[in-house]
């Protein structure tokens, strides 16, 4: 127990701290015990952002877990285009976030490598026809970079899963007489997604909080939460600093709800095992 | 043929671009020169900005080395705390466990800026605040909390009867640690040891809030770059965080295979 605390001592004094803070008894600007900082959550471009934040997360996490499903399950065999298959599909795993984005962003930008490669087929005449895939409000470039990246982990997770857990029960369901669409309906696609669900729901989290892709790619109008708690962490106004406490604390309750809700929707289903 | 079959060449090149692209066209952004719209490859090609990188005193080099020691220290001590932390964890049964795995979780699952922000109070206190030292201990929190995760996952699965059988027969701890477990978990170690050097070689928000500008690793460098609007030399620098973290990857398999090789 001691050993668990010692881990999450640091994150427990910063929550403590972020909740005085948010309370106004500590911190810059601190004057005693008021709700004024709370008022922060009244303002439009919280909760612009936290949707906005939402949105790439859950669109990024869906692509990279419908990737990861669509490869587990071409490519589960021990034949050598398999194996390599596996191989690239994992090999992008130890790229940084932000390596990642610098790509993402010679890739997808305005004048980016898609945008001369379409002009060289024709389909563009300028870089200002290019469809805006970065810096815009619908967070294109940012998901398609993140789903990239966390597609690698979730096709680590989905190949483990087919490989320890499907076998045999396929194998049970084609001698049953089970076509190959009804046994990837009925056994490997409830495997994997019952599988995945943990990664999917870790990659969401992690997605939603991260820093340095969005400081990338993402626009400054609505402005994500991770990059709104850290501007206003640093805002020269040290009125305005205490109010990255109060959302220090909203990022780590939707952190929190989303490990709450896998937890409640696991000990739904574990009740349905055999 | 099924659709599966005739799929999979389709997704098979869809995975090599996938993997291959995105690093190919950083190493060629970073080695082109004067490549503007609508060229589809650079009409200059120059080392200049690796040059520039490398020369003496260059900025990029001295942050690299920064990031270097940061991971290379994060991940020998990640992987010496969070061995006997999961271990102990391991021992524990009913809630006390699920209260330490939710503990050790909540460094892992809390928003980097959330860590960053919450430490800074703790760093300011301890004196550490725009130090190596404090970049470094603000690298550890997560890295100790992924490490004692992966420790509690093995220590679970582990047989200890070899070790009650070197008591057995006389070893004294120390002896059980070093000629016992340590060369069973040789892997494992080298794991835990690249899981913490990913996680600060990765780390942007800690390093920003807790070093407060005076500590300049490699993707602070990067997004210098990319703010100056100097995309060559951004190319260059995400190269840079690539390349160690795809090598420490291979080096730490490599090893593993020959020390498994290595009769004990």
């Amino acid at each position: 127990m001691l050993a668990a605390l010692i881990v999450s001592l640091p994150v427990l004094l910063g929550v403590g701290y972020s909740v005085l803070a948010s309370l106004g008894l500590t911190g810059p600007g601190a004057n005693g015990l008021s709700s004024a900082r709370l008022a922060v959550l009244g303002e439009p471009v919280v909760w612009t952002g936290l949707a906005w934040s939402l949105w790439v997360a859950a669109a990024s996490t869906g692509i990279a877990a419908a990737g990861a499903v669509l490869v587990a399950a071409l490519f589960r065999g021990g034949a050598r285009t398999d194996r390599t298959a596996r191989l690239l599909a994992v090999l992008p795993l130890p790229i940084p976030h932000l390596a990642a984005a610098v790509a993402g962003l010679l890739l997808v930008g305005q004048s980016g490598l898609l945008s001369r490669l379409l002009f060289a087929l024709g389909l563009l005449s300028s870089p200002g026809e290019m469809p805006a895939l970065v810096y815009d409000r619908a967070g294109l470039g940012l998901i398609l970079t993140l789903a990239w990246k966390e597609f690698s982990f979730l096709a680590l997770v989905a190949f483990s899963v087919v490989a320890t857990r499907g076998e045999r029960l396929e194998e049970v369901a084609r001698t049953l007489g089970a076509r190959p669409a009804a046994v990837f309906r009925r056994v490997t696609w409830p495997l994997l997604w019952r599988g995945l669900l943990p990664a999917v729901v870790a990659v969401f989290v992690f997605v939603a909080s991260t820093y340095e892709a969005t400081a990338v790619l993402a626009p400054s109008d609505p402005l994500a939460l991770p990059l709104l708690t850290l501007e206003r962490y640093t805002d020269a106004d040290l009125s305005r600093r205490g109010d990255a406490f109060v959302l220090v604390l909203l990022g780590m309750a939707v952190s929190l709800l989303a490990v709450a809700a896998h937890e409640w929707a696991r000990s739904r289903w574990d009740r349905f095992e055999p | 043929m099924t659709a599966g079959q005739l799929s999979r060449p389709v997704v098979l090149a869809a995975l090599g671009v996938s993997a291959l692209a995105p690093v190919g066209l950083l190493l060629v952004a970073s080695v082109g020169r004067d490549w503007f719209f609508p060229a589809l490859w650079p009409p200059t090609v120059s080392l200049e900005s690796w040059q520039d990188a490398f020369r003496g005193g260059g900025r990029m080099a001295a942050a690299l080395g920064t990031s270097l020691v940061l991971a290379v220290t994060t991940g020998l001590a990640s992987a010496a705390v969070g061995w006997p932390i999961g271990r102990a964890m391991a021992d524990l049964r009913g809630w006390p466990r699920h209260f330490g795995a939710a503990a050790a979780f909540l460094p892992v699952a809390a928003p980097p800026v959330a860590v960053a922000t919450g430490l800074h109070l703790s760093a300011l206190i301890a004196g550490v605040a725009g130090t190596l030292g404090g970049v470094f201990l603000s690298h550890l929190v997560p890295a100790v909390g992924y490490a004692a995760l992966y420790f509690l996952g093995i220590f679970t699965l582990f047989d200890r009867r070899i070790e009650d059988e070197a008591r057995t027969l006389g070893a004294p701890p120390r002896t059980v640690l070093w000629r016992v477990t340590l060369p069973m978990l040789r892997r494992q170690v080298g794991e835990a040891f690249l899981l913490g050097f990913l996680v600060s070689w990765a780390q942007v928000a800690t390093t920003l809030v807790i070093g407060g500008g005076r500590v300049r690793t490699l993707p602070l460098e990067v997004f210098a770059y990319l703010q100056a609007g100097q995309d060559r030399y951004a190319a260059a620098g995400a190269l840079l965080l690539a390349i160690p973290a795809l090598l420490m990857l291979g080096v730490v398999r490599f090893a593993v295979e020959r020390a498994e090789a290595t009769p004990l």
